[in-house]
């Protein structure tokens, strides 16, 4: 199928997946122990005061239209109040997001910057050094617990050699040390599937084909191994996806990073249930996004892929 | 009793078994890992009862001591033996983490195995469940559960096992789809054996490799994400000595007690890489083929 | 000078750390131009291990360990990556055996056969397509306006490998190597990609030096037949003369099981080939040859001409 149709397809697809997402996450909130018109007036609140915040927010109706309004106001982009700010949860998102995309990019690009040149290398050269600390950092990074090494970090960085400060978010200097975290993560596979990638590529029969025409040794690099090694890398760096999100949180806790991650830690100890529920949504949603524009770079590299129906393993 | 047949399955079954041992057991570091798990998951039984000091008794006057011949691993902000933490912690930290994996593998292969084996309608309902819960990132997963059920071991159990269980309803499901077209299944189907029976006894070992190594890999996961829900505070409440939490309340005396804080991540890191390391061993014992296929993640 | 090619006492050795696999141990032929070679072996023989090293392409740790291989001349076994990159594509090219896994699944074949000309004339790839239909013309592929757009997995195995022919044929080299091209397509393609390479031969005057177990395909399409067995040159002669009179057991073997005697059902050559680590003392076949004497497991046949042909047996030795 062509390249259109297949963007439809994941699309559509997509929907119907962030219509299951939000389904799940409201039956959550909803069969939460406890009512929720009472966690959400507070223990000393009188009764009316309860059932005024329950005919408010609409639980006294019925459960499925419950979930209508919710979907509706979703889609209309409404994500609901905050109960501690006050302000509607989509701006309270908005205002931290950069922080978070801030760290997730800086995070990523650094890893890319350093595991695929890595992996590059230890692929040209299979029995050195370099391989070999390919390997180790892909077991070490992935295996050392992000909230652990940021601590480690600011007691080397920020105590011992007063290097970097340790939290908040004034300058971009605060950014180094969160970025470096959790690049850290990721480095370790990264670099050891684009060595797979690559070296899986410098063996195959279609290079033979490229040395035997002639082609100048850079023309093979990038168009026939390089190109051909995206797609696993491409893989790889899609699943980091989950645990980019996962250590940004963990991340943000440590360093005291205003991005969303931390938003939704603070909204679960402040019991502001619309709030959390709303960042959840949210980076389902974007999560969801992200994915369907992996998809397409995929079938944008890999011209077998759109013929593909259905994803198996 | 017994004829020549089955006997010669059964043979051939040890052999094969054999032959996996002596495949990993030539990975030396491989071994060693696993001989740290056992040791490990040792631990998570017999903690409380080596731990020098009560895990739970604590002494202001005692507090944030660095290690010492009395404590050899320090006191940490309440005065409490850390290394005694440690050792009881280890049946939250580790044990709560294999636990759930083996519960979430275990359904989701069940999962897998019938959306394969059956198809149709139940194939398309469990794929799209299990789509929604591919949507979501593990731990925002495991957060959203552990948060909206409240903090505790049943808790932290469910979250994991739920977040996981996914990727084994992928995995079994492919491989079934391979399985199933082979000769010996439609001999079965034709001998008049029950769809259940066909599954377990026949499908089921065929698929259990990669489910085996995954497991594996997901158990070092599933320690990270159960300890960084402690360190978070959303996993089992304090005093219990979950290694991650100990972490969290211990951060804040970082620049005074690094110690706190370095030897509880020190464990987590050590048992986390044993068990990925693990996971290699076992993924290259059991089909060398397989390297590009399974994952850490 | 019609001579094209002259390989002198060619080995190419393998460097494992199990040992050192003698695959190619002192072949030695010449080709003319406009000639068709045909190269028969079993798989082990060393037959792909040469047509890698006459195209430059082998890699460690394989390497010539000792011949030389005269290309009009020049010694090729003497030349830098740089100036083999000049040669390859241009004065030697290469088909290769399974056209699935030789091309590039991410570019369109139009793409992968222009590149030729890029790498030889330089400039932008998109330029060349025009040049590339007529190629596709040429090897008859079916629909080429269309063709040229399509990516490999799209199309059928006797079009991949007409793609890989036309990547050969671009730039009119001097010699085709052609590895196996059948091997991997079903009978009737088979014979249309004969017929092709016969007509190109034909029109361009390039040497091609077809490579195959096959032995009945070179006895159609080959004017001379050289059989290797074990890394080693047995016979080299015309292909008729062959054909009619074999003069080396293995070659008399092999043409029975092509056309078995009237008694026999089925035939076949018993046993199997020795390994090129530890290859046997003497002649390396005369453990499986019906003909053998006490001689043939102590020395080493050396090549001999014997009216026109050569052979390398101790029966005919002097």
């Amino acid at each position: 199928m062509s390249l259109a149709n297949y963007i439809i397809y994941r699309i559509t697809q997509a929907f119907i997946t962030f219509l299951g997402a939000s389904l799940l996450i409201f039956l959550f909130v909803r069969l939460l122990p406890g009512d929720p018109a009472r966690l959400i007036a507070g223990p000393e609140a009188l009764e009316e005061d309860v059932q005024r915040i329950r005919v408010q927010l609409g639980l006294n109706k019925p459960l499925y239209e419950q979930f209508a309004v919710y979907m509706a106001s979703l889609l209309r982009g409404d994500l609901g109040t905050s109960i501690k700010y006050g302000t509607p949860v989509l701006d309270e998102i908005l205002t931290r997001l950069p922080y978070t995309l801030a760290l997730a990019f800086t995070a990523e690009a650094l890893a890319v910057a350093i595991a695929v040149p890595l992996g590059i290398l230890a692929a040209l050269k299979p029995r050195s050094l370099v391989s070999q600390l390919v390997s180790v950092l892909a077991v070490v990074g992935a295996s050392l617990p992000v909230f652990w090494t940021g601590l480690m970090l600011i007691f080397i960085f920020s105590v011992e050699l007063k290097l970097l400060p340790s939290s908040g978010s004034g300058s971009p200097r605060h950014l180094i040390l969160p970025s470096v975290t959790l690049a850290f993560f990721l480095i370790g596979n990264l670099a050891r599937i684009t060595r797979a990638a690559v070296m899986e590529s410098l063996g195959s029969n279609h290079v033979v084909t490229a040395r035997a025409k002639g082609l100048s040794l850079s023309k093979i690099l990038m168009r026939h191994v390089l190109r051909n090694s995206l797609v696993p890398i491409l893989t790889v760096a899609s699943v980091q996806l989950g645990a980019l999100l996962g250590g940004a949180v963990v991340t943000e806790t440590v360093f005291a990073w205003p991005g969303i991650g931390s938003l939704l830690i603070d909204s679960l100890f402040f019991r502001d249930y619309p709030l959390a529920q709303g960042v959840i949504m949210f980076t389902i949603g974007a999560f969801i996004l992200i994915n369907i524009v992996t998809d397409i770079l995929y079938a944008l590299v890999d011209p077998r892929v759109r013929e593909i129906l259905w994803k198996t393993v | 009793m017994e004829d020549s047949l089955t006997l010669r399955i059964k043979e051939a079954k040890r052999k094969r078994l054999l032959e996996v041992w002596e495949a990993f057991k030539s990975n030396r570091v491989a071994l060693a890992t696993l001989i740290i798990i056992i040791f490990v998951i040792l631990i998570t039984f017999i903690g409380p009862y080596i731990a020098p000091y009560d895990p739970y008794s604590f002494d202001l006057r005692k507090a944030r001591q660095p290690p010492s011949r009395e404590h050899v691993l320090g006191t940490d902000e309440l005065g409490r033996d850390i290394l005694s933490r440690l050792l009881v912690g280890a049946r939250y930290t580790v044990g709560i983490s294999v636990v759930s994996i083996a519960i979430g593998a275990s359904l989701g292969t069940l999962l897998g195995l019938i959306s394969g084996y059956k198809g149709g309608f139940w194939d398309s309902l469990i794929q799209r469940i299990n789509d929604v819960l591919l949507a979501f990132p593990t731990i925002l997963l495991a957060i959203a559960l552990v948060a909206f059920r409240g903090p505790g071991i049943s808790s932290l159990v469910l979250a994991i096992a739920v977040s996981f269980m996914p990727v084994y309803v992928r995995l079994v499901r492919a491989s079934v789809l391979q399985v199933v077209v082979e000769d010996y299944i439609a001999a079965a189907k034709l001998l008049g054996l029950s769809s259940w029976r066909i599954m377990l006894k026949h499908i089921l070992p065929n698929v259990m490799s990669p489910v085996i190594v995954q497991a594996t890999y997901h158990m070092g996961l599933a320690i990270l994400v159960a300890s960084a829900l402690g360190f978070l505070g959303l996993g089992v409440p304090p005093p219990t000595p979950e290694w991650g939490s100990m972490i969290g309340t211990g951060k804040i005396y970082l620049f005074s007690a690094p110690h706190i804080v370095v030897f509880p991540g020190l464990f987590i890191s050590i048992t986390i890489i044993a068990f990925n390391i693990l996971g290699d061993g076992l993924r290259d014992a059991l089909d060398p083929r397989a390297r590009t296929l399974l994952r850490r993640f | 000078m019609s001579e094209l090619l002259r390989v002198e006492d060619l080995r190419v050795y393998y460097h494992l750390p199990q040992g050192t696999v003698k695959a190619v141990d002192g072949v030695s032929f010449n080709l003319n131009r406009g000639e068709i070679l045909g190269v028969a072996g079993e798989s082990g023989s060393g037959k792909s291990t040469l047509a890698l090293a006459l195209a430059g392409l082998l890699r460690p740790p394989a390497v010539i360990e000792s011949g030389r291989i005269l290309f009009n001349g020049l010694d090729l076994t003497r030349l830098g990556e740089s100036e083999w990159r000049k040669l390859r594509g241009k004065k030697i090219s290469m088909i290769f055996q399974d056209p699935s896994t030789y091309l590039n699944p991410v570019y369109t074949s139009g793409f992968q056969v222009a590149e030729v000309y890029e790498a030889h004339r330089g400039g932008r790839v998109s330029k060349y397509m025009d040049l590339v239909k007529d190629l596709y013309r040429k090897v008859k592929m079916a629909d080429p306006e269309r063709r040229v757009h399509s990516y490999p997995h799209q199309m059928s195995g006797g079009m991949k490998q007409r793609v890989l022919i036309s990547m050969a044929i671009a730039e009119k080299p001097d010699l085709i190597i052609a590895d196996e091209p059948t091997s991997a397509l079903d009978v009737t393609i088979q014979a249309e990609i004969i017929e092709l390479l016969r007509e190109i031969r034909a029109e361009t005057g390039s040497s091609i030096i077809f490579i195959t177990h096959d032995l009945a395909l070179l006895l159609e399409i080959a004017d001379r037949i050289m059989i290797m067995y074990a890394g080693k040159m047995v016979e080299l002669g015309r292909s008729s003369e062959l054909r009619e009179k074999p003069l080396h057991p293995y070659t008399k073997g092999l043409l029975s099981v092509l056309k078995p005697e009237r008694k026999q059902k089925l035939a076949s050559i018993p046993g199997s080939i020795p390994s090129l680590i530890d290859p046997p003392k003497g002649c390396r076949f005369h453990p499986r040859c019906p003909m053998a004497m006490p001689e043939c497991s102590r020395i080493q046949p050396r090549m001999t001409k014997v009216n026109g042909r050569i052979v390398s047996c101790l029966l005919y030795e002097g």
